[in-house]
């Protein structure tokens, strides 16, 4: 079978058993890899109603056909399990050398289940697996564990860690590799620790299968050097991602405060511009030519590798503007292995809380200090930080009042760093993005704002989200690659799909593997609806606070103006119309059976009903 | 001659074209956005967003005395 090692590895913590599982060409074809297998697995092996905590759940690693080759930004990985934040699936992806060293050991994915008895790493080379004491390693963070493992089995190992936040079942807590990356924003980690799983290290020496090896070695040679010439000629890498921050604090998009506010004077201060000049390093993912991790001195002199989701939630949203000590605050998360994103958005809800006099506390926005202190309480879940690892949701469910109506999230899961207030398009795409609220399914907002009235809620927005869906929620995740050289680059969609024949040698179109996007979106949704047959369509609404008149920005480009329930329900509907979804937002069972999913619609109807 | 003071922001990797990041221009009346690009040597065929005020404009419309002009490089997301 060109193009998958055609095997998966299965280990069992609790029983210390270790099998290799070979899987069909019809799965193969028909899921492709990564976020497909992943949910197709969890579809199939998890029963719903588990505690995602518990020796039930399963974490998978997943991997596609474009993982690990040498192509254009291949490095990346999916992990995925049922999440512990969201109760629906759950997933995400890193850049690692486990992308290539698992493949070259001969598999398309892990399958890790059970618990076992005490804390454990597992070593893989090949066929031979060693679940083995993690004693020395449990309790560190991801830095100093990596720094043991690499000891241990040499830099070129690729590693996949959790730190303390997942070892202590921090609901938003991360896996990490290499340093700077992280995935698995939904409490993989968590899973993982719950697991007594502190690392998984991989080696592997054989070939990737590939249908024709010299061809696309050649090929992705040439279109390697080709996305780097771009780069450089764009200067796109210059400042990466974090350009982002000054356009949205300029477009009034930017969250500030527990996105109270839109724009902030002092946001020049965090930006991709002072970042740049602080430079002390730049950090990629493997075969990746578009490097954006730019590493900075953080306030305690440690090397911090920041982009903007990092200084747009742990900066703005805290109203912190000193960037070493946002790069602290991220250093932290990263030792810790929290997410981000989440932590910004706990810390903001939480300073909110407490100036709205709705829960006694002691920290307020832009104490840098205290948000030190409160991560790593977090992490260790020792005081007011046990409340803080359950995420926005579980703390407004506690906190009781209005709280949930501030709580920057949906379906339990923190939304990213876009103030939505006034970007209907963008808060459809959180709402919508079947994982709960994160930017890399679907980022519509340059769209709707350079090609769009930003004030309509028109079919062509909720059109251009499953556009963007299919490709970057769908494409990039069940091949397995990196989005940058297509979004930021400019670089054809096409190339993706040329590289995806040579590997397999199928002849696949764009749309071909758009209808695997479609069914991979539609199976997810089932998902949720067996983990939650009393589905409703709220479970797709943005949060409150964009839609309350006061919380409207008082000046700037957006004064006085909100999101409207009436117009929002409307692009909603749209939204369902195009994806052949009903107005619960659940796949009707003309699609499903258009899709191929007639067989996980009869497993879903014994639990709710489908139109 | 009218005479106007706009602030002009350069966003990413603009700001290298353009040699500096932020700063207030005195300009003689009439300019459009696409003509202030040139004269502060961003390429007119990169594609890029161009917001007045926070919204949004085409090259082709006029500049007014106190805008506030970003230009931005079109980023589609990390």
């Amino acid at each position: 079978m060109n193009g998958w090692t055609g095997n998966l590895l299965r280990i069992n913590l609790s029983t210390e058993s270790v099998k290799k599982e070979s899987f069909t060409e019809e799965f193969a074809r028909t899921w492709i890899g990564g976020r497909g297998f992943a949910l197709k697995i969890l579809w199939d092996e998890l029963k719903p109603g588990i505690d995602a905590l518990g020796p039930e759940n399963k974490l998978v690693v997943a991997l596609g056909p474009i993982a690990g080759i040498p192509a254009p930004n291949t490095g990346k990985t999916v992990v995925a399990a049922k999440s512990p934040l969201t109760g629906g699936y759950g997933d995400g992806n890193l850049g690692t050398r486990v992308t290539v060293e698992l493949r070259k050991a001969g598999y398309d994915g892990l399958i890790i289940e059970g618990q076992a008895r005490s804390p454990v790493y597992l070593n893989i080379i090949n066929d031979r697996v060693e679940i083995l004491p993690a004693g020395e390693i449990w309790g560190k963070g991801t830095y100093e564990t990596m720094s043991w493992l690499y000891k241990k089995y040499g830099k070129a190992a690729g590693i996949l860690t959790i730190g303390q936040g997942g070892e202590n079942k921090v609901l938003y807590a991360v896996i990490r590799s290499m340093e700077g990356r992280s995935g698995g924003r939904p409490g993989i980690g968590a899973v993982m620790g719950s697991k007594n799983l502190k690392a998984i290290v991989v080696k592997g020496t054989n070939d990737i299968p590939m249908a024709d090896p010299l061809g696309m070695k050649k090929l992705g040679a040439e279109d390697l050097r080709k996305v780097g010439e771009i780069d450089k000629k764009t200067g796109w890498s210059v400042q990466g991602t974090t350009g982002v921050l000054s356009w949205c604090n300029e477009v009034a998009a930017l969250p500030v405060r527990n996105m109270r506010k839109t724009s902030h004077q002092d946001a020049w201060r965090i930006d991709g511009e002072r970042l740049n000049n602080a430079r002390v390093a730049t950090y990629g993912c493997p075969n990746c030519t578009m490097r954006c991790g730019i590493t900075i001195h953080d306030h305690e002199g440690r090397e911090s590798e920041l982009d903007y989701e990092n200084i747009g939630m742990l900066g703005s949203n805290l109203e912190i503007f000193d960037l070493p000590q946002v790069a602290s605050l991220n250093y932290l998360c990263d030792d810790y292995g929290l997410d981000t994103i989440s932590a910004g958005a706990v810390l903001g809800f939480y300073a909110d809380a407490i100036d709205r006099g709705s829960i006694k506390g002691n920290f307020q926005f832009g104490d840098a200090e205290r948000a030190k202190e409160l991560l790593r309480m977090t992490a260790y879940r020792e005081g007011a930080g046990d409340i803080l690892a359950e995420g926005t949701m579980r703390m407004a469910q506690k906190i009781g009042q209005d709280s949930m109506d501030y709580a920057m999230q949906v379906k339990g899961l923190e939304c990213s760093a876009y103030n939505c207030k006034f970007i209907p398009g963008m808060a459809l795409a959180f709402a919508t993005s079947p994982i709960g609220a994160h930017h890399k399914e679907s980022w519509v907002i340059m769209f709707e704002i350079t090609q769009t009235s930003r004030e309509s809620y028109g079919p062509e927005k909720a059109q251009k989200v499953i556009e963007l869906q299919r490709i970057r929620g769908g494409i990039f995740e069940f091949i397995v690659a990196c989005r940058f050289p297509w979004i930021e680059l400019g670089w054809d969609l096409q190339h993706y799909a040329d590289y995806f024949n040579k590997i397999t040698g199928m002849n696949w179109t764009l749309a071909d593997l758009f209808k695997v996007s479609d069914r991979i979106y539609a199976l997810m949704k089932f998902f949720w609806l067996r983990e939650f047959p009393n589905w409703d369509r709220t479970r797709d609404y943005p949060p409150k606070a964009w839609f309350d008149p006061s919380n409207a920005d008082k000046e700037g480009p957006i004064a006085g103006k909100i999101l409207e329930w009436d117009k929002y329900e409307k692009l909603l509907d749209s939204f369902y119309d195009i994806r052949g979804w009903d107005k619960r937002g659940i796949p009707t069972k003309k699609t499903a059976l258009g899709l191929g999913l007639a067989k996980e619609a009869a497993e879903v109807e014994k639990y709710a009903k489908l139109e | 001659m009218e005479v106007m003071k706009i602030k002009i922001k350069i966003i990413g990797p603009f700001i290298y074209e353009a040699g500096f990041s932020e700063k207030e221009l005195e300009l003689e009346k009439p300019i459009t956005a696409g003509q202030l690009l040139s004269l502060v040597n961003i390429q007119e065929q990169r594609p890029k967003i161009v917001t007045r005020n926070g919204k949004a404009i085409s090259p082709k419309e006029e500049l007014e005395d106190g805008d506030r002009i970003a230009i931005c490089p079109i980023y589609s997301g990390g």
